[in-house]
């Protein structure tokens, strides 16, 4: 277990320098730093000023560090396009993003596991065959599109639920929810349908063939011949046990929906991360992209050591695994 | 004259293959459509009512018509037209040529770097090995999507303007192919570890034939087969991330047109009631990708030795 976890801990770490390598490197040599700063107007000998000042003449590992050091103390530099600290303008959108992200995860889980179920004890019916094609069309359905149609049919054609923004938001010091408002409920409702119903089919499915497996198991056969009803053999049995590998789907897919969660903000335009980082990318604010990619990196980073060691905490067999795995 | 004489023709139609190709109406449909599509798109210039990369073809008049409708000088515009008058049809068409070669170059880039670097790590092993699994590992935590958007964002920063417009594509198919060289690479590797110690190997490498020559003539026929079904799923996967990447204007230059940059310019009037500007791009984007997506299952299913004989 220990090796297991310095070895993990060592990937993590080179996997955030070299994330940070490459923002440092963006940060860096993108464009001239000094030019960024200062006027049309500065003479020759304040740029030098300026260059020296800032440390841009210091050995480039000597600069790397203190960029190491100021992205540590959350210092990551000004925006080209707001001009205002980064750090802050990330941490501001990052609250739009969880909310989205969460209530996707929860539309998905809500909807995927009772569909499953069915889908798994109503095998034969018109039904089931309809929701596994309609779940097929939506792997190849691009989120994008998903979004589209939304919009069309629900904010165009029946004028039911807005199309753009969070609505009105109620916020707590730096935190913003909108999970308060009714306002900000109708605005979520969209963007978290959009988002989620791709993770909605992926568990569909799963519970499906795990219910399915389950049910062909001995302890159910017994369960029947005790004489217990459908419904208890059906959800106190059979469910029960279907449901601990869709938590850790559910764990896994977390970062997906992180990272699609980009698509939706720009088709919903809502004002979180992924809408910043894509205009960040467009307007080439190079500050704001860096200090991105260091803060996906460290939260990916810790989000799969997180899970594999929850994992290897629940599962004796999963931490064997491991354990002779980092042996070799 | 025996009539017991099977015919090679004979043998390919009845094997387990052809067989259950025959048997099932989903690949056949899905295989229909997608080599449609295909030949469509590689005989664009040819197919296309109207010449849409051509100034002189756009009717500012005729801009926006829903389809079906005729413009002022009576040209019929089967599904309509777009803001700038053009032929929605052909549009379509030649964005479906775009994404379809981006989605293959990337395929094709990303089989090439992941066969390679997994016949090199099974073959060779060692620390090689080792950094090159540590690497798909890492690649394996992030998803695939974003991988692309980083690596397509950064070099476009990086660039200036006039660079990264003659370099888009390239670098779209390089960062799409980037995200998805690890599958192949892993799949290769496990079935060189398979037969890297097989007899004929062994005796290839007793008569003392190059590594490199037992690799690519001796190894390599062995281990491809996997790679068609692979390839097939990753066409479905690498068309939808460029229409993403497009979609989100970050893709192909705004002068191409693909399926994603397409539903791009129709969104944008999606509240004027004018649907089919993004509608028809797409339509024609599922139809793609379910028709790929279905022929990689069916695909995958019938190579699948476990599954034979359900």
């Amino acid at each position: 277990m220990g090796s297991f976890f310095v070895q993990r801990l060592a990937q993590t770490i080179v996997v955030v320098l070299a994330a940070a390598l490459v923002s440092f490197a963006l940060f860096r040599y993108v464009g001239d730093p000094v030019n960024n700063m200062v006027g049309q107007a500065a003479s020759m000998a304040d740029r030098e000023a300026m260059r020296r000042a800032l440390g841009l003449d210091d050995p480039v590992i000597l600069q790397f560090l203190r960029f190491l050091r100021g992205a540590l103390s959350g210092d990551l530099g000004v925006s080209y396009r707001f001009g205002v600290p980064v750090g802050g303008l990330l941490m501001e959108r990052f609250p739009a993003t969880l909310e989205l992200s969460v209530c996707a995860m929860l539309v998905a889980t809500v909807l995927g596991i009772p569909l499953g179920v069915w889908t798994a004890l109503h095998r034969r019916s018109v039904s089931s065959h309809v929701l596994m094609i309609l779940s097929l069309i939506g792997v190849a359905l691009p989120t994008f599109l998903i979004g589209i149609v939304l919009i069309l049919v629900f904010s165009v054609w029946l004028g039911w639920l807005p199309s753009f923004g969070r609505g009105t938001v109620v916020s707590f010091g730096s935190w913003t929810t909108g999970l308060l408002t009714a306002g900000g409920l109708k605005a979520l409702v969209l963007p978290s349908l959009t988002l989620g119903l791709f993770q909605m089919t992926l568990i569909l499915r799963l519970v499906r063939a795990e219910m399915l497996e389950v049910l062909r198991a001995d302890y159910v056969k017994f369960a029947r011949a005790r004489g217990l009803t459908n419904r208890a053999v059906n959800y106190r049995h059979a469910l029960k046990n279907t449901l601990v590998p869709v938590v850790t789907i559910i764990g896994l897919q977390f970062g997906n929906v992180f990272a699609f969660s980009i698509v939706v903000e720009t088709v919903f335009q809502w004002p979180g991360l992924g809408l910043l980082v894509i205009q960040s990318i467009q307007f080439a604010d190079v500050p704001l992209l860096a200090a991105y990619l260091v803060m996906i990196s460290l939260g990916f980073a810790a989000l799969n050591l997180g899970v594999d060691l929850l994992y290897a905490a629940i599962d004796p067999r999963v931490r064997a695994g491991m354990m002779s795995k980092a042996r070799v | 004259m025996s009539t017991n004489v099977v015919t090679r023709p004979q043998r390919w139609w009845d094997s387990d293959f052809v067989y259950d190709f025959r048997h099932s109406p989903v690949a056949i449909v899905a295989t229909i459509v997608t080599v449609v599509l295909i030949a469509v798109a590689l005989g664009a210039d040819f197919v296309v009512p109207f010449n849409v990369n051509d100034p002189a073809s756009a009717n500012v008049v005729d801009a926006r018509l829903p389809p079906g409708s005729s413009g002022m000088f009576g040209s019929n515009y089967l599904l309509g037209t777009d803001p700038q008058g053009r032929d929605m049809l052909s549009a379509v068409i030649f964005g479906l040529r775009t994404s379809l070669m981006v989605g293959g170059a990337s395929v094709v880039l990303a089989a090439f770097v992941g066969i390679l670097l997994g016949l090199v790590s099974g073959y060779i092993g060692g620390w090689l090995d080792a950094l090159i699994m540590r690497i798909a590992d890492v690649q394996l935590t992030f998803p695939a999507i974003l991988i692309a958007l980083l690596i397509d964002g950064i070099s476009r920063t990086a660039m200036d303007r006039a660079t990264h417009e003659a370099l888009a594509i390239p670098v779209l198919v390089v960062a799409i192919a980037a995200t998805y060289w690890v599958q192949y690479a892993r799949t290769i590797r496990a079935l060189v570890l398979v037969e890297r110690d097989k007899d004929y190997v062994l005796a290839a490498r007793v008569i003392g034939v190059s590594p490199l020559r037992i690799l690519l003539s001796h190894i390599c026929p062995n281990v491809l087969g996997p790679i068609v079904v692979i390839a097939t799923i990753n066409l479905a996967l690498a068309i939808l991330t460029e229409a993403t990447l497009s979609f989100l204007g970050i893709g192909v230059p705004p002068t191409t047109p693909s399926l994603g940059s397409l539903v791009r310019i129709g969104n944008e009037f999606l509240f004027s009631g004018d649907w089919w500007i993004s509608a028809v791009p797409g339509a024609m984007l599922v139809a793609l990708s379910l028709a790929v997506n279905l022929l990689g299952d069916w695909l995958r299913d019938a190579l699948n030795p476990r599954l034979s004989g359900r």
